[in-house]
C-alpha cells in the first residue's frame, strides 16, 4: 500500500490551487501558513483565530493573506467553502469543530491528537487520497516514530513497541501540555493500528534545556524469536527514513542500537521551516505530512476537475 | 516546635535502585512493617511512577494494579501515596489508583514545567483527592522561579507542594533559601524530598524543616537510586532531636529499616565515585545503570557520559539520550544511518 512513487507524484504544479483555511494561530498554525505559502497547489484564503493581537494573525496579514479573530465561526461564515480546513487548536476544540464542519464538503485535517479522524502517516498509509472528510496525524511522536515501527513489525516479529518523545519546553504551547492524555492515548493507538503490535507505549517529555534541544523520537522494540541481526535492522530503519525524508529532509536516524533482543532506533528531526526554529522537528514532521495531505486532496480536486471537461 | 510527617516512598523511588523488580512479597513485608510503625504515608509503585513501566526506564516485575492492591491490603492504619509523572502516566492512571484506595496522590513535574499538570491536579482536586506536587530536578532553577512554579501548582489545587533534589545537588544553605521562597509563596505543607549524593541528604532534610518544610521524604536505608535517598531511619531521630515531632514509632521505624536492608536490596546504596559524578554532574540519579550499561557496551568512562549528560540538560525521563550520548562520545553517531 505503501508509496514513494504517489508521494513524488503529489506536487503536480497547477494554476488552479485548492482554497485552504488555517483555524489556530499558534506555532502549528503559524508553520502551516509559511509552508502553504511554499506550496504551488494551495492558496492560503483564510487564517482564524481566537486573539485579533496574536503573532500568529499578524504574521499571515503581512504575508497578505485574509485573517480573523472569529475562529471556528469565520470559516464557518466564508461565502465558499474551503477545500481543506487545518485545525491547529487542541483535541477537545477539534471535537467540536468537528461536528460544525459536518455540513460542509471539506476536507479536515487534524493538527491535534482528538483521534477523530481517518488516521494519516505518508510513508506508512501511501498516498492515495484518502476517503474520510476528517483527517487526523496522531501526533508528533507518532509521525517520527510510526515509519520506523512500522518497518520493524514487517521484517521483525515485534512482541512490544514503546516510543519516547522528547519535546523542547520553548516549542511546548498550551494544547500540548493540556492534551498529554490525549497525546499518550492516540500516539499508542497509532503505533498498534500501523504496526498490528498489541503492546504498545507512548511516552512524552518536555526538555527545558537552554539552548533547546532538537526534538528526538526513541523507538524500543523488542523482538520475539530469534535474535535480530543488527546490519538487518539498520538498513530497514535506514530504507524508513528515506522515504520520510522525501517531505521531511531533517528526519535522521541517529543511532539504532540491538541488544539482545531489544531494538532502540534513536530519530532527531530538524526543521526545515521559514519560522520555526530548527530544534521544533516536532511541529515540522507533523505539519509537513498534513501539507502533504492537503496537497494531495488538491491533486484529487483537480483531476476530477478535468475529468469532468465543459462544453 | 511544628510536627514533620514523614512521606516514604521506599517502595517507589527504592524501585530505581532494582531496576523496578521488587516482588509482591516484598512489598507486602514492608508495607506492613511500615504501618506497624506508624510512618505516615507509604508510597508504592514504578520508580517512574504510576504507568511507567517501560524499556526507557526498566519494565516493572509487577503491575501497577498488583503493587497498589498489595500495598493497600498491608496498610491498616497509615495511608498509600502514588506517584506520576504527566507524559509518563494518564489521568486513567490515577482514576485506578484511586479505585485501589490511594490517599496521597503525587504529580511530578521538572522544576520549570508545572503548567504539564495543571490538567491533572485539576482532575484530582475535582475528585476530591489529596493531590500533591513536586518539583523535580529543583537544582536547575533559582529559588524565585521554583516559589512561582508552586503557587502556580496551589492555583491549580494542589494540597502541598515542594522540591526533589532528584540529583542529590543542594548542601544544606540552597534548600535553606528554596524552602523558604516556597513558602513565603504559598498556603500549603511544603515538600523536601533529597538525594545522597554528596553525603548531604539528611542535614539538607534537617535545614528544610528549619526552613518550614512539613512534609519530608526519606527512604529505609536511604533505598534509591544511586547514592540514594535520605536515609529515613536516620532522619527521623534526627528531625525529633532537632524538635520535630514525627509520631513514628523508633523500634518499628528500625524493624522496617532491618526488613528493607535484609529484603529489598541486595546491599545498601553507597555514595560511589559514579554517584558523586552524577550530583555534581547535577543528572538524575537514576540514569545510573543504563549510564554504566551503555558506557561498557561503547567502551567509554561513565562520567564523561554523567559529564555530558549535565552539559545537556537532561532531565528524569530522558534516558533515551543515554544511547546518543554514548554514540557520540564513541564516535559511533551517524554510522547507522
Amino acid at each position: 500500500m505503501t508509496t514513494s512513487e504517489d508521494i513524488a507524484a503529489v506536487r503536480p504544479g497547477t494554476s488552479m490551487p485548492a482554497a485552504v483555511a488555517v483555524l489556530g494561530t499558534g506555532a502549528i498554525g503559524q508553520d502551516l501558513v509559511s509552508k502553504i505559502h511554499r506550496s504551488g497547489v494551495l492558496d492560503c484564503a483564510l487564517v482564524a483565530g481566537r486573539n485579533p493581537d496574536s503573532a500568529g494573525l499578524r504574521y499571515a496579514s503581512r504575508l497578505g493573506y485574509p485573517v480573523s479573530a472569529g475562529g471556528i465561526g469565520a470559516i464557518i461564515a466564508a461565502p465558499r467553502p474551503f477545500d481543506v480546513v487545518f485545525d491547529a487548536t487542541n483535541a477537545m476544540s477539534h471535537i467540536e469543530h468537528h461536528e460544525l464542519m459536518r455540513p460542509f464538503d471539506t476536507l479536515l485535517v487534524d493538527l491535534t491528537p482528538s483521534r477523530m479522524g481517518q488516521m494519516v502517516v505518508p510513508t506508512v498509509t501511501g498516498m492515495h487520497a484518502p476517503a474520510a472528510r476528517d483527517v487526523g496525524l496522531i501526533s508528533c511522536g507518532g509521525q517520527a516514530s510510526i515509519p520506523v515501527a512500522h518497518a520493524l513489525a514487517r521484517n521483525f516479529e515485534v512482541a512490544y513497541i514503546e516510543v519516547v518523545s522528547t519535546v523542547a519546553s520553548e516549542i511546548a504551547g498550551r494544547a500540548t501540555r493540556l492534551n498529554l492524555d490525549e497525546y499518550v492515548r492516540t500516539t499508542q493507538h497509532a503505533i498498534t493500528t500501523f504496526s498490528g503490535v498489541l503492546d504498545t507505549k507512548a511516552i512524552l517529555n518536555i526538555s527545558p534545556a537552554v539552548p533547546p534541544a532538537t526534538f528526538r523520537t526513541t523507538v524500543h522494540a523488542i523482538i520475539a524469536g530469534d535474535e535480530p541481526d543488527s546490519g538487518l535492522v539498520a538498513a530497514v530503519v535506514a530504507d524508513a527514513a528515506t522515504q520520510v525524508r522525501r517531505f521531511a529532509p531533517g528526519y535522521e536516524v541517529i543511532d539504532c542500537a540491538v541488544n539482545g533482543d531489544q531494538v532502540a532506533v534513536c530519530i532527531e528531526v530538524m526543521a526545515d521551516s521559514d519560522v520555526l526554529p530548527g530544534y521544533a522537528g516536532n511541529l515540522d514532521i507533523i505539519n509537513s505530512a498534513a501539507i502533504l495531505v492537503a496537497e494531495q486532496h488538491a491533486a484529487r480536486l483537480l483531476f476530477a476537475a478535468r475529468t469532468v471537461v465543459p462544453r | 516546635m511544628s510536627a514533620v510527617l514523614i512521606h516514604d516512598p521506599t517502595l517507589r523511588d527504592g524501585q530505581h535502585a532494582v531496576r523496578h523488580q521488587l516482588s509482591v512479597t516484598a512489598l507486602r513485608g514492608y508495607a506492613e512493617a511500615a504501618d506497624k510503625a506508624g510512618i505516615p504515608v507509604v508510597e508504592v509503585g514504578h520508580g517512574n511512577g504510576l504507568g511507567a513501566s517501560s524499556l526507557q526506564v526498566g519494565r516493572s516485575a509487577v503491575s501497577d494494579d498488583l503493587m497498589l492492591s498489595t500495598v493497600r491490603d498491608a496498610l491498616a492504619h497509615v495511608k498509600m501515596g502514588v506517584f506520576m509523572l504527566p507524559g509518563w502516566g494518564t489521568s486513567d492512571d490515577l482514576r485506578r489508583a484511586m479505585a485501589h484506595g490511594a490517599d496521597v496522590i503525587r504529580i511530578g513535574v521538572h522544576c520549570t514545567e508545572m503548567t504539564l499538570a495543571e490538567r491533572h491536579l485539576g482532575f484530582l482536586a475535582e475528585a476530591g483527592a489529596e493531590a500533591h506536587c513536586v518539583l523535580m530536578m529543583s537544582h536547575m532553577a533559582t529559588p524565585a522561579e521554583l516559589a512561582s512554579q508552586a503557587a502556580l501548582a496551589v492555583r491549580y489545587g494542589a494540597r502541598a507542594v515542594g522540591i526533589m533534589d532528584s540529583a542529590g545537588h543542594f548542601l544544606p544553605a540552597d534548600v535553606t533559601e528554596r524552602i523558604g521562597a516556597i513558602g513565603a509563596a504559598t498556603d500549603v505543607p511544603v515538600i523536601f524530598h533529597g538525594h545522597n549524593n554528596l553525603g548531604m541528604a539528611v542535614a539538607n532534610s534537617v535545614a528544610a524543616a528549619e526552613a518550614g518544610a512539613r512534609i519530608i521524604d526519606g527512604c529505609a536505608r536511604g533505598f534509591g537510586a544511586g547514592a540514594g535517598n535520605t536515609q529515613l531511619e536516620v532522619l527521623v531521630p534526627v528531625l525529633e532531636r532537632s524538635g520535630f515531632p514525627t509520631g513514628i514509632d523508633l523500634y518499628g521505624l528500625l524493624d522496617a529499616a532491618d526488613f528493607a536492608g535484609r529484603e529489598l536490596m541486595s546491599a545498601p546504596p553507597v555514595t560511589d565515585s559514579i554517584s558523586i559524578v552524577s550530583g555534581l554532574a547535577g543528572v538524575f540519579s537514576g540514569f545510573k545503570h543504563q549510564v554504566l550499561d551503555q558506557s561498557r557496551r561503547a567502551g567509554i568512562d561513565p562520567r564523561d557520559v554523567f559529564f555530558e549528560l549535565g552539559r545537556r540538560q537532561a532531565i528524569a525521563g530522558q534516558e533515551d539520550l543515554i544511547i546518543g550520548v554514548a554514540a557520540e562520545l564513541s564516535g559511533r553517531r551517524g554510522n547507522a544511518a
